[in-house]
């Protein structure tokens, strides 16, 4: 078992000479903020935190660690939403000086960067020389490409582009013994035995280090058009979806949807929010269409299929931004959404998704399956209803207390995780397990399916030194 | 009354402008575009006033190349009645956009000429004053309130130290500043009817008059790339370095 009890000495004196001055921290001032989860709901420990710069020394710290075994706990923004990057015990490793660009290949379309960048400057980095990192999140500003990885992040531009793990052409892992895995490679083709990066993506630092990545790059946005339409239910934003999939093609970079509620507790709670439309209507559903060229056809086609749709009935109303300014302001709307309903009240989140045809129907059993368990409590539903992930929040009923909602959860997590279930869905779309949905797993994952997970972590990592208390409950881990 | 508002097509507010490689100006290929903001607010400011039943037409005109169409459009999308294209691939200077406005306040005889007190891109502030000068109005620069009273118009403007109210004789000419109002998001449906609104194009030859620049742009360069900032150990290394370093002490 791994030791998650303070280090001795002989083990930080190890440490420390193994790393550079100002690598590691000990206070727990500065420790602090590493313990800390932005939700506010759980705390971690630990006793040191390491801020390697190099490869070399993540290579030497888990060297150091897999011999005394003495756990490790991977940290990249500590932006998570599952709390897979909260140490239990032992130390934490965290990527924030392994920060550099260490190539950036226009004519191969793809960059070399290590895992602590944050992810805005690499899209600011690509955006310089033409190109585009389409991954696109509301942490951005703060994340860390090799936590996105890790974590295999989502975001709103993954209904154009996939998954954090669609961009990926190699990785440099340290492995749980401190072994280097060069797998930088940025082949477009390379059919060479078992694809190991994607074991790495989404294993949520329970495999290893992820230390670097090359990444995948498009061309840039040559043209952009934000449209903001009102409808009446949420059947009516998927067929509008349907429509201008056909319609509009790859086109199509965003569509999100959110319901009334969202827009008033962003009025009510954000500054500068404002509604774009004189009334009031039951859905909304943002659209961001693109072009790699500088496209007036673009705009023409989106109007003219919106005008059909205001034609037919289908929208109620739209607006359309005409410019990045009001662009950004219709965006802010949606990303504004999940901080204005935890300035209302406790929430209850739910990262689900299921087939994007069967969403409406979610979304309806969803409603009436929680508001008759807890009457009064307030649905938010929100999020990528392009493919198919919604954010399903519940908000406290407006006279109930705070803790006797959140003692509600265990029971609402799991009426609505086995609705998401029977409808062939996932229990977490991209926010995934850390310690947070431990339980889910281990209920709706087949058997077959969790003995491989955990055969791949026992050879990966025999002394489960890495990020231990995350995906697995220790029982079943043995 | 009817209002003419002029609307200049420039580099969308929200880009990050760069330096065109020869120098010769900034990157405008595949740059988006929109319109001038404090235009946009020129034009809210004339809709709210048809709205509230004191103008009957408000013209938009945009002078430069054919692509300023869009840029009338949207001004006919979010509520102007027609548009005037003079179009040009000449880059005018502040003298020769407000000589080709005086031309057409000619032609439509105008109550109210209001724009925006000054183009993003150029930040000259010019055209207004200009304008109102060559036509011999009054002026109101920097308006932040308008109340309109029996043939004058009461501005309240942002100046130095406070705010000042002028009482202007109609015909006038207005600039408006950012806090006049916040422009509308434009509406699909006001898109489409849009299309059908008049916009007439006129070749600024037409109109013959002396638009050629006065100044003549040498060479754009971006400025100097600051250089990081470093950490000093002591104040003594601090003074060092202000002394012999930066030589400012």
């Amino acid at each position: 078992m791994t030791d998650t009890n303070p280090p001795s000495e002989r083990f930080l004196d190890a440490i420390r000479g193994a790393l550079g001055p100002g690598a590691c921290i000990t206070d727990q001032a500065g420790i602090e903020p590493y313990v800390t989860e932005w939700r506010g709901i759980l705390r971690g420990r630990c006793s040191l935190v390491t801020r390697p710069t190099s490869t070399a020394e993540v290579s030497r710290i888990l060297s150091i660690c897999n011999e005394a075994r003495v756990a490790v706990t991977p940290q990249g923004g500590n932006t998570g939403m599952v709390a897979a990057a909260l140490p239990q015990g032992g130390i934490v490793l965290s990527t924030e000086r392994l920060n550099r660009i260490r190539e950036l290949d226009s004519d191969n379309a793809a960059m070399v960067v290590e895992a602590g960048c944050v992810l805005k400057d690499l899209q600011d980095a690509a955006g310089q020389v033409g190109q585009l990192l389409p991954l696109s999140l509301g942490a951005e500003g703060s994340c860390h490409i090799g936590g996105n990885l890790a974590t295999n992040a989502g975001g709103t531009m993954t209904v154009r582009f996939g998954n954090a793990r669609d961009l990926v052409l190699g990785l440099e892992v340290v492995l749980a013994g401190g072994e280097v895995w060069d797998g930088l490679r940025t082949l477009r083709k390379n059919n060479t035995g078992y694809d190991l990066k994607h074991l790495f993506i989404g294993s949520e630092g329970t495999l290893g280090v992820i230390t670097a990545a090359a990444l995948k790059l498009f061309p840039g946005l040559g043209s952009t058009e934000t449209v903001l339409a009102a409808l009446n239910t949420p059947d009516d934003v998927l067929k509008l979806f349907v429509r201008l999939r056909v319609q509009l093609g790859d086109d199509i970079l965003g569509f999100e949807t959110f319901p009334s509620l969202g827009l008033k507790l962003a009025r009510k709670h954000i500054p500068d929010i404002r509604d774009p439309f004189a009334g009031d209507y039951p859905q909304y559903a943002l659209v961001e269409a693109f072009s790699h060229r500088r496209d007036p056809v673009l705009r023409e086609s989106l109007n003219e299929a919106f005008a059909t749709a205001l034609d037919d009935g289908l929208i109620l109303d739209a607006v359309v931004a005409e410019s990045q300014a009001q662009s950004d302001a219709l965006w802010r709307i949606r990303e504004s959404i999940p901080e204005a309903h935890a300035k209302e009240g406790a929430t209850i989140r739910h990262d689900v998704s299921v087939p994007v045809s069967k969403v409406p129907q979610f979304l309806t059993a969803g409603k009436t399956l929680v508001e008759q368990r807890l009457p009064g409590v307030r649905v938010i539903a929100f999020g990528h209803i392009g493919d198919g992930n919604i954010h399903f929040n519940l908000l406290q009923p407006e006279d109930m207390a705070k803790d006797r909602f959140l003692a509600r959860m265990p029971e609402l997590n799991r009426a609505v995780h086995d609705l998401v279930d029977s409808l062939g869905g996932s229990f977490s779309a991209e926010h995934g397990i850390g310690m947070v949905k431990r339980e889910d797993l281990a209920r709706y994952r087949p058997a077959v399916e969790l003995r491989m997970m955990r055969g791949i972590k026992s050879l990966l990592d025999p002394n489960h030194i890495m990020n231990p208390g995350k995906l697995f409950l220790p029982e079943d881990l043995g | 009354m009817k209002i003419l508002v002029p609307v200049k097509r420039v580099i969308d507010y929200n880009v990050k402008v760069r330096v065109r490689q020869d120098g010769s100006g900034v990157e405008t290929v595949n740059v988006k575009m929109s319109m001038n903001p404090f235009d946009e607010i020129a034009v809210e400011e004339a809709i709210r006033l048809q709205e509230a039943g004191r103008a009957e037409e408000i013209v938009a005109i945009s002078i430069g190349a054919p692509q300023c169409q869009e840029t009338i459009r949207t001004a006919l999308a979010m509520g102007a009645d027609r548009g005037i294209l003079v179009e040009t691939e000449q880059d005018l200077e502040p003298l020769g956009v407000s000589k080709v406005l005086r031309e057409c306040v000619d032609r439509e005889s105008p109550d109210l000429v209001i724009m925006g007190k000054q183009a993003i891109d150029d930040d000259c502030n010019q055209t207004a004053q200009i304008l109102a000068g060559l036509l011999d109005w009054p002026q109101g620069a920097f308006a932040s309130t308008l109340k309109f009273s029996d043939g004058r118009v009461d501005v309240t403007r942002e100046i130095d130290g406070g705010l000042e109210t002028l009482s202007l004789l109609l015909p006038a000419v207005i600039s408006a500043d950012l806090r006049l109002n916040e422009p509308r998001y434009v509406k699909l449906p006001n898109i489409m009817k849009a299309k059908k609104k008049p916009l007439d194009t006129i070749p600024i030859e037409e109109l013959g008059i002396d638009v050629a620049p006065r100044v003549s742009t040498i060479k754009v360069e971006e400025p100097p790339a600051r250089s990081g900032g470093i950490m000093v150990a002591s104040v003594e290394e601090l003074v060092d370095k202000l002394k012999n370093d930066a030589k400012v002490i």
